[in-house]
């Protein structure tokens, strides 16, 4: 008898303990107010500051919209793409996301964003005010995947105050590449510090010079370069560390990495780095030195306005007009333009970027705001945005170019190599 | 693993098998919580994975659209993908080399702090620290600023003049660091070695001593013997987990196997093709074979443990 009470008192609890845990797992649910009111998710990477803007120019949105509020997420640059696709996934993609070339023809080939053309053709995105070019960068097979949410372009960024302190000339717009090597032979001979880091392995360095070669990365849905090709640019960069213009193939492999803190020209290891001239601001946190900023070598209209990154839209979203809506506020609000002010490049909106660049007071901001406007007569047509499998393509130069930097391998085997894994990343046979 | 269930009295009316069931009801409801994550977290999963191996899924396009594509990944795997078989190449150096290193630095360490001293509890606990820290993301950052061009490391080297590699920045010796910090925290099969060295009984040493028996053979044919089990124990938690070396590889090389590939491990190869290249039905079958791999190396260790792992507890076996 007493056994059975006690079999029984036992069921009880454990009855009882079992909604109790899975009561605490279930908490922070969603709950839906069916009262007009939206709330869109939006997902960004990027820096505390700007976190700080986007939220500002959110939060003036919501004050204009009572009925629309945010949930914002962001984050740092990695790791953003895994939660992006794994959100994707789970089909809880944010109503609005940010995105770069680098992974657009990934979302837009596979639907995961909103065509915005319609949106563009009714008025309720407003392009009229951004370059041509810069908002067909978001094209992507005659749908437009994302909008340009700043524009930039290649910046052969300088160590001002170390050139200035040796008396040494600046680099300058147009100087060819062997000029710009022999010039950073000079620096490295006269400062002691690496002139320049190897670009080698820098896709978009490889992307300008190809340019220049009258060719380009992506040639439709193939490769726009050979074998050869390659080969003469890792030439190029060899006979460069033969004469003392990089650093050692360590230091260029921790250059490589695409943290903007571990660039070479802010830990001092050396006087240029290869990156994006809307990069500056954040570069010249990690300095005190001064910088500079120039187009890459050679003819800078093989140089483009870039989107630095743009905004998209769930295809799957249950508020797309707002979230629509709010993308288009972001990019042609004026006062939301001046909060956003350059951190994710020049604004897109070019009566946006005349004020910004009028009001700005930060100095590294000015200075690529001043390369921009150099450039801007100077750039050449925008290729079409990368295909799917580019992110492969990329660190496969990487491995690539450095496997020539350590010695392993000659220029020629390494490029075969890397032409044959490319082809294979873009699916091409 | 279960306790055997409490014999039933023998007047209890019911059948034996049915009152052993009504006896482990509340067993398994008080299981049911975890049995049901193991369920919805491990085991639906992984046959869904399973089943991803033969598409071409691609994290992107739902699940439902993706395409079977049979062998197909198994096949690229093994044929097709020199990377592949690069990383194969890199985790089985990394565990043959780092496994036995850190067990032997377990086993020599733990013999030291076998004895009695003052202050033994703090060495204890000073040895066992790194490996608490384990896996963690700002020990492999740590590493990384030891050991490159200008790191610590290297200005303990400047001191005797000896001028250091760049060491996790340079192919040929960043994948050495990294079982370097592996072996470093050998803390975990430290103390299980220890517990192990505490039930060996005293009794043993003193009667070899009285027959003549020095401290290596002592150890040779007392220590080793009564200590296997745990040898064996510890063997096969090391060499699992050698295989999944992950984070560290990971943080030294910014998410990308680099420089040049040579920390490229398995795990984190598949993660790079399933996340960065969204190549995720390869991924899973990758996964996949690399489950079977390490449940096949495991059975391999048991099977040969079978000659040398010595139980004292089951006699004439």
């Amino acid at each position: 008898m007493l056994r059975t009470q006690l079999r029984r008192r036992r069921l009880l609890a454990a009855a009882l303990t079992v909604p109790l845990l899975l009561g605490a797992a279930a908490c922070g649910g969603d709950d839906d107010a069916g009262d007009g009111k939206v709330e869109l998710s939006i997902f960004w990477w990027g820096a505390e500051n700007r976190a700080q803007l986007t939220e500002k120019a959110l939060d003036l949105y919501t004050s204009k919209h009572p009925d629309v509020t945010f949930k914002k997420t962001w984050q740092a640059n990695q790791g953003y793409f895994d939660k992006l696709a794994t959100l994707t996934a789970g089909g809880n993609a944010p109503d609005i996301f940010q995105i770069d070339d680098n992974y657009i023809a990934e979302y837009a080939t596979r639907n995961v964003t909103l065509d915005l053309t319609p949106y563009q053709q009714s008025g309720k995105v407003d392009t009229s005010k951004f370059p041509e070019g810069l908002w067909k960068y978001g094209v992507v097979d005659g749908k437009l995947a994302g909008l340009s949410f700043g524009e930039n372009t290649q910046g052969l960024v300088y160590n001002k105050t170390l050139l200035a302190k040796h008396k040494l000339p600046e680099p300058t717009i147009g100087m060819s590449w062997d000029d710009l090597i022999s010039w950073a032979a000079n620096v490295s001979k006269v400062t002691k510090v690496p002139g320049t880091q190897d670009p080698s392995a820098t896709y978009q360095a490889f992307w300008v010079w190809i340019r220049q070669q009258g060719k380009d990365l992506y040639n439709g849905k193939e490769l726009g370069f050979t074998e050869q090709d390659v080969t003469a640019w890792f030439d190029l960069w060899k006979k460069a560390r033969e004469q003392g213009a990089t650093p050692t193939p360590d230091v260029i492999h921790e250059g490589n990495v695409t943290d903007i803190s571990k660039q070479l020209v802010v830990t001092g290891k050396a006087a240029t780095s290869w990156v994006w001239a809307n990069q500056m601001p954040e570069l010249k946190k990690n300095t005190a030195d001064e910088l500079g900023v120039v187009s890459y070598p050679g003819d800078p209209s093989a140089q483009w306005a870039r989107a630095s990154m743009y905004f998209s839209v769930f295809r799957g979203s249950k508020h797309k007009d707002a979230a629509v809506d709010v993308l288009n506020f972001l990019a042609n609000d004026p006062e939301a333009g001046k909060i956003l002010g350059t951190d994710r490049g020049l604004p897109s909106n070019l009566d946006i970027r005349k004020e910004v660049a009028a009001t700005t007071t930060d100095p590294a901001m000015k200075a690529s705001i001043a390369v921009e406007d150099q450039l801007v007569p100077k750039f050449g047509p925008a290729p079409a945005v990368p295909l799917p499998g580019h992110s492969k393509v990329k660190t496969e130069l990487v491995k690539a170019a450095e496997e020539v930097q350590y010695g392993r391998q000659a220029p020629a085997q390494a490029a075969a190599a890397y032409v044959a894994a490319a082809k294979a990343a873009i699916g091409q046979g | 693993m279960s306790p055997a269930p409490p014999r039933e009295p023998a007047t209890h009316r019911q059948a034996p098998g049915v009152a052993r069931r009504r006896e482990n009801l509340p067993g398994y409801l008080f299981l049911s919580p975890w049995l049901l994550g193991l369920a919805v977290i491990t085991a639906i999963p992984m046959l869904l994975s399973l089943y991803l191996s033969f598409t071409n899924y691609d994290v992107l396009t739902p699940l439902t659209e993706a395409e079977w594509v049979g062998w197909d990944n198994y096949r690229r795997m093994f044929t097709d993908d020199p990377s592949y078989w690069h990383s194969v190449r890199v985790t089985v150096t990394f565990a043959l080399v780092a496994v036995p290193l850190k067990l032997a630095a377990a086993l020599g360490v733990a013999l030291l702090l076998n004895r009695v001293f003052r202050g033994v509890g703090l060495f204890r606990g000073l040895f066992y620290l790194p490996s608490l820290l384990g896996g963690s993301v700002a020990l492999a950052i740590v590493w990384v600023s030891m050991f490159n061009r200008d790191g610590a490391f290297n200005s303990l080297l400047g001191v005797f003049g000896i001028e250091g590699a760049p060491w996790v920045n340079d192919p040929k010796w960043a994948l050495e660091t990294l079982m370097l910090l592996a072996i470093w925290q050998f803390g975990a099969p430290m103390i299980i070695f220890l517990a192990g060295l505490k039930q060996v009984p005293a009794e043993l040493y003193e009667a070899a001593s009285v027959d003549g028996a020095g401290a290596w053979r002592q150890f040779v044919h007392i220590t080793l013997p009564m200590l296997s089990p745990v040898i064996f124990f510890n063997l096969v938690l090391e060499t699992i987990n050698g295989f999944q070396g992950f984070t560290s590889a990971f943080v030294i090389s910014n998410g990308e196997g680099g420089p040049v590939d040579s920390t490229l491990m398995y795990t984190l190869n598949l993660y790079i093709n399933g996340f960065v290249r969204l190549d995720m039905g390869y991924a899973s079958a990758m996964a996949w074979v690399f489950l079977l791999a390490i449940g096949l190396i495991t059975v391999v260790l048991f099977r040969t443990g079978r000659f040398w792992v010595h139980y004292s507890d089951s006699e004439g076996r």
